[in-house]
């Protein structure tokens, strides 16, 4: 198990794509990759010839960095993928830039398709080169109202709701205090 | 006249749903016919879309709780299961192995209601009116079972994160054994009235068959899967909770025909009364719920918990900011996969097989939806 971990990581990086492997236990998945936009499809097509499967695509709305980089949207698009015949997991997550455009890889795995047409909804983000982008879950008349993004007040940077190494566990001194009933 | 204007004027559109019968909820599917043949069927979803990720995103998680029993509501247990567990993990809390037991043994028999349910609805979408009266007969004595531990009969919220709400008591552990018992000699009825039948048989054999490769690209899950002869189960793969210590199997079909879901589907209700069984025999003493406190805090960062629920692999991602409330909720379902490979498999098929076809994918509309 281990060995085939390892194997996958050193494969993705490999071909340029920024993996790194995660606690399982604290997190339940088993690699973690950043793709930068023009790799989402390549990496796709990476995990279909492996053998993964598709288990979601959806979006995440952080605030946008402001500091050096201005194409930032503030808006990600997370992927998961896992194995049928073993216990593996990837998340995958890429930036969506400022045209809020970012490919579609609903021709490599076709239950994207839906993935990609309610992450539009919720999120707004437009899955370029997808076949029929239209409104799955809300309706047309709604296909300007993205329920999932957030007011500029709630919003978080991708730091604040990111794994930090070594940060003390916050839920571990209130604890003791009293049984939920 | 050519053959491609003859062909246009025998094209029609016509809508299946959203209050079709066999569409089992208020789903609507756009066919495009050519006489009896379906050359495109499209479904339209969101009918019944209540925006399940925003309120999980807008109060405590513990408020989620009930949301999570209402997005399958044929088989909610393991929803509630997959979401107890994720803040489990996320916030580090333990479960006592009583509990874990308990849990188990609850979801598997919300699993058997829910095949058995299934059963009847599938036989009654290809014209057999009788074996739904069997099925419901059967299935309300665990609802029975699970009202008089959980209190509800459909709609659960039994699970607390760190336990259940209560303790099963021995009326329960003796009714659980007494329709285990009771189920193993319906099996026969089962086999002589539906799956022996010829008419099912030629409704259901090579009708629909999903290969490995298109199950895969549509990241189908559950006894939709199994039917194509791959072994994934969340349950074997990626164990969660007690189920390493139990003894089942996995059934697989042959060739992912709509026989090969039913026969899997059929199997599984047996595997799960082996699980139950072996969970009352061996069920540990102690409590059921652990010291948990009031106001859970989800540290930063994100965290995902995959179950296997009746219809496949439910997936719960969260996000947390810190505070007691998801920054993000995912809720990756099953049937939802499922159902998207529809336009795909359903090309050029007759409209009678798309019927048998849809029962045997075991939706659930407010699941697809959320």
């Amino acid at each position: 198990m281990a060995k085939e971990t390892k194997d996958y990581k050193e494969g993705f990086l490999h071909q340029g794509f920024d993996a790194a492997e995660t606690n399982y236990d604290q997190r339940g998945y088993h690699l973690e990759v950043v793709l930068d936009v023009n790799q989402v499809r390549k990496f796709a097509q990476t995990a279909y010839e492996l053998g993964f499967y598709l288990v979601f695509v959806t979006g995440f709305h952080v605030r946008p960095d402001e500091g050096h980089d201005k194409k930032n949207s503030g808006l990600e698009v997370v992927y998961q993928f896992a194995r049928y015949d073993r216990q593996y997991r990837i998340k995958a997550r890429a930036s969506v830039p400022n045209t809020l455009e970012i490919p579609s890889i609903s021709d490599i795995y076709q239950g994207a398709n839906w993935h990609e047409r309610e992450t539009r909804d919720l999120y707004g983000v437009v899955f370029d080169g997808h076949p029929n982008m239209k409104p799955l879950l809300l309706s047309e008349e709604d296909s300007d109202f993205h329920p999932l993004l957030k007011e500029e007040t709630n919003l978080k940077s991708l730091d604040e709701v990111s794994w930090r190494s070594g940060a003390p566990e916050a839920a571990k001194g209130e604890a003791e205090a009293e049984t939920g009933r | 006249m050519l053959e491609s204007e003859y062909q246009e004027q025998n094209r029609f559109f016509l809508n299946m749903g959203p209050q079709h019968p066999s569409t089992h909820g208020v789903l609507l599917i756009v066919l495009e016919m050519e006489g009896e043949y379906v050359l495109d069927p499209q479904p339209v979803l969101g009918f019944i879309h209540r925006m399940h990720e925003k309120m999980g995103e807008s109060r405590p998680c513990q408020s989620f709780m009930p949301n999570t029993a209402r997005m399958d509501y044929v088989c909610a247990l393991p929803y509630n299961h997959g979401y107890v567990s994720l803040i489990e993990r996320k916030a580090g809390i333990e479960v006592p192995k009583r509990a874990e037991y308990i849990r188990v043994i609850t979801s598997e028999l919300n699993r058997v209601a829910s095949h058995l349910l299934w059963l009847g609805a599938y036989l009654l979408d290809l014209g057999a009116f009788t074996p739904i009266l069997y099925g419901f007969d059967d299935r309300e004595h665990i609802l029975d079972i699970l009202e008089s531990i959980t209190g509800s009969r459909l709609t659960y919220c039994y699970y607390r994160f760190g336990g259940v709400y209560q303790d099963i008591d021995d009326k329960f552990i003796e009714a659980t054994r007494a329709f285990i018992k009771r189920l193993r000699k319906r099996y026969v009825i089962y086999e002589k009235l539906v799956t022996k039948n010829i008419i099912f048989i030629k409704r259901a054999e090579n009708i629909g068959i999903v290969s490995p490769d298109m199950a895969l690209r549509y990241g189908m899950t559950g006894p939709n899967l199994r039917g194509s002869g791959i072994a994934y189960d969340v349950r074997k793969n990626e164990p969660y909770s007690v189920y390493p210590e139990f003894d089942f199997e996995i059934p697989v079909g042959e060739q992912g025909d709509c026989l090969d879901r039913y026969m899997v589907r059929v199997k599984e209700i047996e595997q799960s009364l082996r699980i139950i069984e072996q969970a009352l025999d061996r069920l540990p003493d102690g409590p059921v719920r652990s010291k948990v406190p009031k106001n859970i805090k989800l540290t930063p960062g994100d965290c995902n918990f995959a179950v296997e629920a009746a219809r496949g692999e439910l997936s719960y991602y969260l996000v947390g900011d810190g505070t007691s409330t998801p920054y993000r909720l995912k809720v990756r379902v099953p049937s939802y996969s499922n159902l998207s490979c529809l336009p795909e498999l359903g090309r050029g098929i007759l409209l009678p097989d798309l019927v048998s076809i849809l029962g045997s994918f075991d939706l659930v509309i407010p699941e697809i939806d959320r």
